[in-house]
């Protein structure tokens, strides 16, 4: 393994960039709540994988969305297991990934030079919460469909433009076969592309500035 | 002491870790695939359906049929070709053994032909000329009384 990785860096140079950062010493004050961020991480990861499984069987759409995730959870080799580490590591994630903003928070981390990876956190956060409001209706079952008619009622009290947010939001008047198939989306494409970005972007900018020394 | 109980440490720490990550990687790849195969596979079977009365049976010639069938609440439709041939009556499929298009029998010819690379078969479905490589295929005929069943796999 070592030596095929070697064959491929010798070309491909991304080891050679990174060998002080990674194998410079990690500062001395540092706490196991430093691994909240690392933990949040390995969680989307296992998200990011079981739902690209996922995908292998559901179908989005108005008729066959309930019985496709019947079908996964119930005849589907490992379909429950799989199922299951979906829903976990998203709720896991969405509290680590808070659990993490809280220490950063905590500890003024967010101070510069670190501002900048302060807002692509908030817009990770910001994400996974979207991620988990939209997949919520993929189910579509009765749970699904009314915690989705009541979450997107709360764009008509918007003022002035509120009806039109909600239509905006819905694809229509009503939740239905149309607010599925744009969650669908948003869920399983706009979300995991523009997430996997802002991570590159946040990691980028601790490696150029180092884990903050706390208060 | 230090140096080299650090070392043999650090190596025994980053082979935990290596052999933690493949472990892992590998239960995954084999849950992932045993997920995406299929849970059942159906066995096909030879089933058979209602071609024509024995009356309309060709005495001595080729005769295009269509045989209708439902397989799965679907409407399906295979053409065959009923054949006489020095006594001897049976069906062939129309599909060519070379890539599935359907052959039509050429009475001036004498032969099935292929409209798409040129393939012929002899009335008994033998290959003559052309890319097919195998015989046209034949479906099993069943008599019930005055009816005339065929056979296909479903």
């Amino acid at each position: 393994m070592g030596r095929i990785y070697d064959w491929i860096d010798r070309r491909f140079g991304i080891k050679p960039p990174h060998k002080n950062f990674l194998q410079r010493p990690v500062p001395q004050n540092l706490s196991y709540f430093y691994c909240l961020g690392g933990i949040a991480f390995t969680l989307y990861l296992a998200v990011l994988l079981t739902g690209m499984l996922l995908s292998f069987y559901y179908v989005p759409s108005e008729k066959e969305a309930f019985q496709s995730v019947v079908r996964i959870t119930r005849e589907v080799h490992f379909g429950a297991l799989i199922r299951g580490l979906h829903k976990w590591s998203a709720n896991l994630l969405i509290l680590f990934v808070m659990l993490h903003t809280v220490r950063v928070f905590a500890q003024r981390a967010y101070r510069p030079p670190r501002e900048l990876n302060w807002v692509a956190g908030t817009f990770i956060l910001v994400l996974a919460f979207a991620s988990g409001f939209t997949g919520y209706l993929l189910p579509w079952d009765q749970k699904a469909y009314w915690a989705t008619v009541v979450g997107t009622g709360m764009a008509a009290t918007v003022p002035f433009i509120g009806n039109h947010l909600l239509y905006l939001v819905r694809g229509g008047p009503e939740v239905d076969g149309a607010t599925l198939v744009r969650f669908y989306s948003i869920h399983v494409i706009w979300i995991p592309l523009v997430t996997s970005l802002l991570l590159w972007a946040h990691f980028h900018m601790v490696k150029r500035q180092g884990i903050s020394g706390g208060l | 002491m230090g140096r080299f109980y650090q070392d043999t440490r650090r190596r025994f720490l980053k082979r935990l870790v290596k052999g933690g990550f493949t472990l892992l990687a590998s239960l995954f790849g084999i849950t992932a695939a045993g997920f995406l195969y299929p849970s059942e596979v159906k066995k096909r079977t030879t089933k058979f359906f209602y071609l024509l009365n024995e009356d309309d049976l060709p005495k001595e010639g080729v005769k295009k049929m269509e045989l209708a069938y439902e397989h799965e609440q679907r409407a399906m439709v295979l053409r065959v070709f009923v054949v006489c041939n020095a006594g001897e009556t049976f069906a062939l499929s129309s599909v060519c053994s070379h890539l599935g298009c359907l052959v039509d029998w050429s009475r001036s010819k004498k032969r099935f032909l292929c409209p798409c690379h040129g393939g012929s078969y002899d009335i008994e479905g033998r290959v003559l000329s052309g890319p097919p490589p195998l015989p046209l295929t034949r479906i099993p005929l069943k008599m019930e009384g005055e009816k005339v069943f065929a056979g296909v796999k479903v």
